[in-house]
This record gives structure tokens, sequence and C-alpha cells, in this order.
């Protein structure tokens, strides 16, 4: 089966001449059908440049991106558009304070030209109740919601474009404990049920541990590691995965042994 | 052993446009001298303005009220002048923030910010000497090219390096008592425990004690000697870490650690919603009462 998402060689560099900064270098991998990809790193190892490239904000400096057996051109159709959604990490800063919430979800259904004019608000309502909210929320104004809710939101305006991909950029490193187990329970509920595909940008380790089929880590724009999420944990084989395993901070002594058995020190 | 800081039954109510809103119901906490304590709660439970309340900040804006004992090593602090009070901060008590580049002044060199704080206490000191004592110090926080680090301004420096700097500022006067406000939460997870380590280090030799208010319980275990739990503005559980870690009282500890991805798998908690069961009364643990 193809896969649904597959990077190819792509590099993105940023300036030219000797001040030319090199974000992502030489990167390849594959997203299949249903799966959910972590992309770990550090801040500045290239993520969110990737993630940028995938949603075609900016194109690539070299290589190729496919989508569904399809290359991806620079300037992505509607439909490519409609197809791979983000998540912002700052659900309060990734809606729009004046709009409501409804016609926030709305604006991409117009966009995108999903259902009829007179359908759209019962889509919407539908979008807002499969993340779990009444849907007379969508009258209300981000501000009037919570962290954990104006999350939901972001999640529903992704899912009302009928996407296909979402990038999920630190979904839930705004929120509280609580409150993000329940956005991932969420996400895990809606990937199963929609078939829905995740490359999860996040630099929490525990919770690639619980939500990722296969982890790719990222270092100064390189992909150092890519395999299944046990193996990474278990049997790290890049000294850079050990480290960044080894300065989680853990709350079990179970997981203080994994930590010590893994003993790669702190970088330098 | 003498208390540092002991908190008595404070309250605080902010007055707003829609009436009055009560942020914290009476916390009672205390923390002797080279002792590391740690505040743990989620968001809008209390724990930074408690911090803020301990430095007098909040006494100082209008809408807030505030209530209960202060108790600075056995000094009542509701009772100093604003000068007094502002005399005590950088040099007895001193604060580390969230975001260090924010905390620091963008258009000033760390230079001039450190000479600064190390005139709170010694207001004669030349230039010289005190870019000499900033090295030192910069030194004990593992920065090495403290000439180069010294005439930078903090926009040239990156997370790590800056919240390096603020734990060296703070710790430069020998306070009595630290202030952490989240300190590793806006950086890296490497950097994190790095900078953790250090401050661990640091104020074990300078036997400062530190008030260290966190949402993370992984780095509240790995730090703290002793935890108070906070909820909606009431303590639910205190006690010694190992206790508290080991045996959590109280249902909404008990909720938070559920709650925690753990790096060993195991899948996302379950979590019943019964916050009704969060307000159940405080529970100690031995060794949590000073």
């Amino acid at each position: 089966m193809t896969p649904l998402l597959s990077l190819r060689q792509v590099s993105k560099t940023f300036g030219t001449g000797p001040r030319a900064v090199d974000a992502v270098r030489n990167v390849s991998f594959d997203v299949t059908h249903g799966e959910c990809l972590a992309v770990v790193g550090e801040s500045g190892s290239g993520k969110t440049t990737l993630a940028n490239m995938i949603l075609g904000v900016f194109g690539q400096s070299s290589g190729e991106i496919w989508f569904d057996g399809k290359g991806l051109p620079t300037r992505r159709t509607l439909e490519h558009r409609s197809a791979i959604q983000l998540v912002q990490q700052n659900p309060l800063s990734s809606l729009n304070p004046k709009r409501s919430v409804g016609a926030s979800i709305r604006l991409g259904l117009d966009v995108f030209g999903i259902g009829t004019r007179s359908d759209r608000w019962r889509l919407v309502e539908d979008a807002l109740e499969e993340v779990g909210l009444p849907g007379d929320f969508r009258r209300r104004s981000p501000a009037a919601l919570s962290g954990g809710q104006c999350q939901r939101v972001a999640i529903a305006r992704a899912l009302a474009c009928q996407s296909r991909l979402v990038i999920l950029d630190e979904p839930t490193s705004a929120l509280d404990v609580l409150v993000q187990a329940r956005v991932l329970r969420l996400l895990e509920d809606l990937r199963r049920d929609k078939g829905l595909s995740y490359v999860f940008i996040t630099h929490d380790l525990s919770v690639v541990r619980n939500v990722a089929d296969r982890v790719a880590v990222f270092r100064e724009g390189e992909l150092v590691e890519c395999a299944e999420t046990r193996a990474i944990f278990e049997d790290p084989k890049v000294d850079y995965t050990r480290q960044l395993i080894g300065a989680v901070p853990v709350i079990s002594d179970d997981e203080l042994k994994l930590r010590e058995s893994l003993s790669g020190g702190l970088p330098a | 052993m003498s208390e540092v800081l002991a908190i008595r039954d404070l309250c605080l109510r902010f007055r707003g446009y829609s009436g009055v809103s009560e942020v914290l119901h009476g916390i009672s906490l205390d923390i002797r001298a080279g002792e590391r304590v740690a505040l743990v709660g989620e968001s809008g439970s209390g724990k930074s303005v408690t911090a803020r309340i301990v430095l007098g900040l909040l006494q100082e804006l209008p809408s807030a009220q505030v209530e209960g004992g202060l108790f600075f090593e056995g000094e009542d602090l509701n009772r100093l002048s604003r000068r007094q009070w502002q005399a005590l901060r950088g040099t007895s008590i001193s604060m580390i923030f969230q975001d260090p580049t924010s905390s620091l002044n963008p258009v000033f060199t760390i230079g001039t910010q450190f000479a600064e704080v190390l005139r709170r206490r010694d207001p004669g000191l030349s230039r010289e000497a005190a870019d000499e004592r900033a090295g030192t110090l910069l030194q004990s926080v593992s920065i090495h090219d403290h000439a180069r680090v010294l005439g930078a301004y903090p926009f040239q420096l990156s997370g790590g390096m800056n919240q390096r700097v603020v734990i060296a500022m703070a710790l430069a006067n020998h306070p009595s008592l630290l202030i952490a406000d989240e300190p590793g939460t806006a950086l890296d997870v490497t950097v994190q425990a790095k900078t953790l380590k250090l401050m661990h280090e640091l104020v074990e030799q300078s036997g400062t004690a530190v008030f260290f208010i966190s949402h993370n319980l992984g780095v509240v275990r790995e730090f703290a000697d002793r935890v108070f739990v906070i909820y909606r503005g009431r303590i639910v559980e205190q006690g010694p870490t190992p206790a508290i870690f080991e045996d959590p009282g109280h249902a909404y500890t008990r909720a938070l650690m559920a709650a925690v991805p753990r790096i060993t798998g195991g899948g996302l908690p379950d979590l019943n919603d019964s916050e009704t069961a969060f307000l159940e009364p405080m529970v100690v643990h031995e060794g949590g009462d000073a």
C-alpha cells in the first residue's frame, strides 16, 4: 500500500551565502494510513520547519513530498489544503479572538466548499460534538473557553475540513496534565474512528511513548533515528535518543529503572 | 530546625468587574532552613500568586485583598514598610521566573544587570569588582566564557544560558530563601534536566531553602524534599516527597499521578471525572507537618 505521506531527501535552507541556515537536511520518512508518527527533538531541531513544508506554508529547497501517491506541488490545490490540517500549540492564540468559535470552524468549510451553504452550521455543530463540546458552543468567543476547550475547537476545525492527515504541533504542551490526558484520549479515539493519520510534533517523550506508532528523532535539522516506539524506548540505537529519554522527569520507580538502564547521561 | 518561611491561613481575593473572586482559601505551609519544598498544582490553582504574596508584590495591587500570617525568619512580613520589603527582595529572598528571556531586561547587558543585583547588598561596589564577582558566579553555573556573556544582551543568549544567568543572579547575594516559579518549563527537556541538577547542587552547597513551584510531578519528585499539593486555592495533601509519590492519599493527587503519561508505556490513562472527590479534606502524611 502506498504511504499517505512520503518525504524524499527533503531539505530547507533559509537565507543565502555565508549566513544561510540549513534548517532541515535530507530528511526522508513515510507516514502510512492511520498511523501516528511522532517527531521529537529540541527547539531548533527543525520540527516546525518540517511541519510548514508538509502544510505548504513554504516550499522545500530540495527533495520531494508525496501525498497519497502523488507529488505535492509548492502551490497547493484546495483539495490538498483541506486534506492536510494543523493543530497548533497555543489554542488561545491559534483561534481568531474576534470570530465566534463556530465562525472559525465554518471559515474552512466555506473556503474548501464543503457541504451546502445551508448545511454548514449543522456540520460545524457536528464537528464540535465530535470533540465532546455541545453544539451551541459555536456562538461563544474563544476568550470564553478554557485552554482545553479551545484545543478541542482547534481539533474540531481540522476535522470539519475533512482532513486525512493532521499535523499536531505540540498540541498538549500548553495544557494541564489532567486536561492533557483527556485531549490525548480524544485524539486517539478520533484517529481510530476516522482513520486519520497524525504527525505528532512534541518534545514530551512520555506522551510519545503512549500515543505514537513510530518515532522520528530530529537533531539540528537531521533525522538521527526513526523506529517503532517500543524499539526507540527499549533499545535506542543513537546516543542522542538515550540522552533525550534520560532527561525526562519521571514519577515512578519503574520509569527510573528504565531511564537508568539507558544511562546516556546529559549532553554537554 | 528553624523555619525560614511560614505562611499561616493565607487568603486572597481579587475584586473585579464581576464581583469578588476568591483565589486562596486559607493555605498554610512552612519551609525550614535549607529545605526544598514544592507547591504542585494546575494552572489557576493559586501557586504563582502565593509566591508573589511572599515577595510582597500582590499586596501592591489595589484589586487584591490579602489576609493571613507571613513570617520570614521569625519576622512578621505584614508589618514591614514598603521600603523594608523592597530591601528584602533580591537579597534575603530572591526569585527565578518561568521564562528567563523575558525576566531579564532586553536593553541592558548581562554585566550591567548583574552589577545592579550585586549592588543591592553592596551599594558601593565598583563595576570592575562587580564583573569579577559575576565572573566567579557564572563559573559556578558552568558558564566558562563569562566575559562574552557579561557583554551580551539577553536575546543574544539561548534560553538555557539565560536561565543559568538568572540562577547565578538569584543566588549572588546568598539569599536564605529562593522562590523558583516553574524554572524549567520554558526550556528543552535536556536543558531543563541540566538546569535543575545545577540548581540542586548550588542550593545544597549554599544551604539556601527553596520554595519550588511547578505543575510537573516528575520534576517535583526529583527536586523536592517535601510536597504540598494545591487544588483551587486549598492545600489538599502534604508530606515528604517519597510518601506522596508512593502512597498518594487524596483523590486529586491520585488523579494527577494517574494522568501523567509514563515512559514505560501502558497507554493513556482512563480518567474518572469525579471532581467532587477533589474537595475532600486535606491529607497530611507523617513528617509533612513542621
